[in-house]
């Protein structure tokens, strides 16, 4: 490890000893931002060994890679890098989503669906009504809500508890992809998270559209918006079953170059989605769950496929993923962070716990079930981002304490997800 | 929105209809002729890209840089995994003469007629000319051993003929990589820092290499010993691993405006010649060659834009020149240099397979110099690359019927080394 730390230390002298011959390029791709995103890959893997060997997730190495190397702390790989390589981080996205889809089997959920709705519904209710009468115990520490009284004050911090609701299914799949975890444990985890997914946007919807009118916004927009988000979720179902049907098609009668061709997919979708108003994402998580579970093809070459080109997808989406943490911005409220994490982690611990008691679980899913639930990560971020964006006055002050949240439950997460795996034996691959 | 959904739509129809027809005609020249390449993913690169239907616009295809770089330094490196010292030194003498003789003919007389047709014919002057001229050079000179391999795959067994081809065609690569290397050295397009001299054409042909060398020496030392691959997902690892130094080695030459395939191609020889990885690279080389190669197509695709004359004219006239240089480069080299068990009038016959290379340079080309007819020159190499494929396995196995010994496996140990298993 030191040696590769010292080759990299090279290599970044070496771009430095470059730096004068520079020939600025026009028309492509700031030649900068490539040398830095292969950086950025070897560092990741890299520090994907040390967590390793230190008994963590690799991808929690991946996230410490890109937070090092980003504009937080070394400023190696700045912004606007990040923009450059957006497109990256989309593939990398979309590849993991049609995963994911192909990864939830039927018959897993068949045999677990009441165990699986019971935990996604206490854990819901419990971590919203624990984040709602925490933030408004804390509202005079919180700036977002120190101005609000009365029913503004309820619904923004309703909708902050919203966001700080949701999943991460990138960190889920990663981890069992690394563990190759398959019991009971990692099937109901994966079957919360996916179908999470889908509740929580409709959750977030209300909570937004409610906070966004009692602040005085469009009043008679709060329902148009939830119709059309409603829209939105109906429609990655539909865009999801016809690209569902195109790899259908393809695996049937032609089942060559699946990786060109899963590849050329999601860079389709993702060029339609924006277009067509579907969520991308949410799209081919239902192509790759029609494929598996219900189309009259054998989709095991695609998912071996997709399996094989995981590794290198999620090096690039957790390292990307840690370069745009910006850590500075919550340091000053890491208290509060710390605070709001840890009552979150409690309601996910209790409801799950009691949930998965009460469907008479597994000894292993009633004990660390709630383990694979404290990650948060790219779907979480997305949301705080939209809040930002639309509710510019306390959406600004929101997202920095929502993020500060989500990077630690981000960093802490995997952690006690691989340790919950552990101690319910189901890692095989050490 | 109705509009927008609309013209989306048509354009994800276009694309899958397109993309459907164009597999079962080319899978048809597959059974018929043996074709080897995968001009349906030029067809849906074309049908996505900003000419058709604009799903992926002139910013989307930029933004695909990283994983074009990606594909043009891996096959460059593929490429100089293939020299691998201890191999080469076991080459009969005869079969390197054969093989070079082939090689710089090929590119001679290709040179020689680009440079007539450029500077007299279309009225460039000689700087300008020279560097078309040795670009085209450069992609009439590449052969690809794929469609040898094709038939060789066929017939079961290799004949005498075998391996000399598949050196000719790693070494039509080498000339063609190193000439457009050193092309994009001596005719060095941007501006330093202000504070420093501009390097002189030796210079930067030297910076050139010492990047290559640099980025395999520190690869090398990266990869350290082979014992952390054999783990769980060592394979994936190495993947990342070899995609970051590919992107490394490549982005730094892009960022001096220098071929990024002949500084992986640097890069890739030297971790052959070095440490005990080079079976796990080279193997994982091979094995995500083809993806790499049909994500390339697909990007040039989405990137070409033909005019008329383009397509009526030049591009036509570059398939008569390098059908015309290949016949005498190989007629060169296996009539008077060839020693008499290998007289092979015809070899040039048996090489007309372009293959990824090609299609890398002429991608490469139109990134670094997009003044200077980068259009053209990408039509060239498509349609030349798109034509060649589909007859030349039908050629080849008329020349290893006619001249090889079919039938016989060779028992030349030297030649060819064994593809890691």
């Amino acid at each position: 490890v030191i040696r590769r730390l010292v080759v990299l230390m090279l290599l970044v002298g070496g771009a430095v000893l470059l730096e004068p011959l520079r020939a600025p390029t026009e028309g492509v791709i700031a030649p900068r931002s490539l040398f830095l995103f292969g950086i950025l890959l070897l560092t990741a893997d890299t520090f994907g060994a040390i967590a390793h060997d230190l008994g963590l997730p690799r991808l929690v190495g991946y996230l410490v890679a890109g937070l090092a190397l980003g504009p937080s702390v070394a400023g190696i790989v700045p912004a606007g890098v990040l923009e450059d390589l957006g497109m990256m981080k989309r593939l990398a996205v979309g590849l993991i989503g049609l995963l994911a889809g192909a990864e939830l089997r039927m018959s897993d959920l068949r045999q677990r669906h009441r165990l699986i709705l019971l935990v996604l519904a206490f854990q819901t209710v419990a971590v919203l009504v624990v984040l709602l009468v925490t933030s408004l115990l804390l509202r005079e520490w919180l700036p977002f809500l120190q101005p609000l009284s009365d029913n503004r004050l309820f619904f923004v911090a309703l909708l902050f508890a919203a966001v700080l609701t949701v999943n991460s299914p990138m960190v889920t799949l990663a981890l069992l992809t690394e563990t190759r975890a398959s019991g009971p444990l990692a099937k109901t985890t994966l079957g919360v998270v996916l179908v999470a997914d889908v509740i929580i946007i409709l959750l977030f919807t209300g909570a937004f559209s409610l906070a966004q009118a009692s602040l005085g916004g469009t009043t008679a927009g709060a329902p148009e918006i939830l119709l059309r988000l409603l829209a939105e979720v109906l429609g990655s179902i539909l865009a999801g079953t016809v690209i569902g049907g195109v790899l259908t098609l393809y695996l049937r009668f032609v089942k060559r170059e699946l990786v060109v061709f899963a590849v050329v997919v999601v860079f389709a979708t993702a060029a339609a989605a924006p277009a067509l108003h579907f969520e991308f994402l949410l799209s081919l998580l239902v192509a790759g769950f029609l494929v598996e579970n219900v189309a009259p093809v054998r989709a095991e070459p695609l998912v071996e496929v997709l399996h094989q080109a995981a590794v290198p997808v999620f090096v690039i989406f957790f390292a990307m993923a840690g370069a745009d943490l910006h850590i500075q911005e919550f340091a000053a409220v890491g208290p509060l962070v710390v605070v709001i994490a840890l009552a979150r982690m409690a309601a996910v611990w209790g409801s799950t716990t009691y949930a998965a008691h009460l469907a008479s679980a597994e000894l292993g899913v009633v004990r660390y079930g709630w383990t694979g639930l404290v990650s948060q990560a790219g779907v979480a971020l997305g949301l705080a981002t939209i809040v930002a964006d639309r509710l510019p006055g306390v959406g600004l002050a929101m997202q920095t304490l929502t993020i500060g949240v989500i990077a630690f439950n981000e960093s802490i997460g995997p952690i006690l997800f691989r340790r919950g795996l552990e101690k319910a034996g189901e890692i095989t691959v050490q | 929105m109705g509009a927008i959904m609309q013209t989306t739509l048509a354009a994800l129809a276009v694309i899958a209809v397109g993309y459907i027809l164009a597999y079962l005609v080319f899978d048809r020249l597959r059974d018929r002729f043996g074709y080897v390449g995968g001009a349906e993913y030029v067809v849906i690169g074309f049908l996505l890209g900003p000419r058709i239907t604009g799903l992926l616009g002139a910013e989307q295809v930029q933004d695909l840089t990283p994983i074009v770089s990606l594909a043009l330094g891996w096959l460059g490196m593929l490429l100089g995994t293939y020299f691998r010292l201890p191999t080469m030194a076991r080459i009969h003498a005869s079969h390197l003469r054969i093989a070079f003789s082939e090689a710089l003919a090929t590119f001679g007389s290709a040179l020689i007629t680009l440079l007539a047709v450029f500077h007299y014919l279309l009225g460039y002057p000689w700087p300008e000319a020279t560097v078309q001229a040795v670009t085209l050079a450069a992609v009439a000179t590449l052969s690809s051993s794929a469609a040898i391999d094709a038939v060789t795959r066929k017939a079961g067994q290799l004949s005498a003929l075998y391996p000399v081809l598949q050196l000719t065609a790693r070494i039509d690569a080498l000339v063609g990589v190193a000439a457009f290397g050193l092309l994009l050295s001596v005719y060095h397009l941007g501006q330093v820092s202000l504070e420093v001299r501009p390097p002189t054409a030796t210079e930067w042909a030297v910076i050139n290499l010492a990047v290559g060398v640099a980025s395999g020496v520190l690869f090398h030392l990266f990869l350290g010993p082979r014992g952390h691959l054999q783990e769980a997902e060592g394979e994936s690892r190495l993947f990342v691993a070899l995609a970051g130094a590919i992107v490394v080695a490549s982005g730094a030459s892009y960022y001096l405006n220098l071929s990024p395939i002949y500084t992986n191609l640097v890069l890739g020889f030297i971790l052959a010649n070095s440490g005990s990885a080079h079976r796990d690279v080279t193997r994982l080389l091979l094995r995500t060659e083809r993806p790499v190669y049909l994500a390339l197509l697909i990007f040039a695709g989405a990137a070409w834009s033909p005019s008329s004359p383009e397509l009526l004219f030049v591009a036509p006239l570059f398939v008569v020149v390098r059908l015309s240089a290949r016949f005498l480069g190989g007629w060169v080299a296996g009539s008077l240099v060839a020693p008499p068990e290998l007289k092979t009038p015809g070899l040039g016959r048996a090489l007309l397979a372009q293959g990824g290379i090609a299609v890398a340079l002429a991608v490469n080309y139109t990134q670094v110099r997009p003044d200077l007819n980068a259009d053209l020159i990408l039509t060239a190499t498509l349609v030349s690359v798109l034509l060649f494929d589909i007859v030349a396995s039908r050629e080849a196995g008329a020349v290893v019927a006619r001249n090889g010994t079919p039938g016989q496996q060779s028992n030349d140990p030297a030649v060819v080394e064994p593809l890691p298993q």
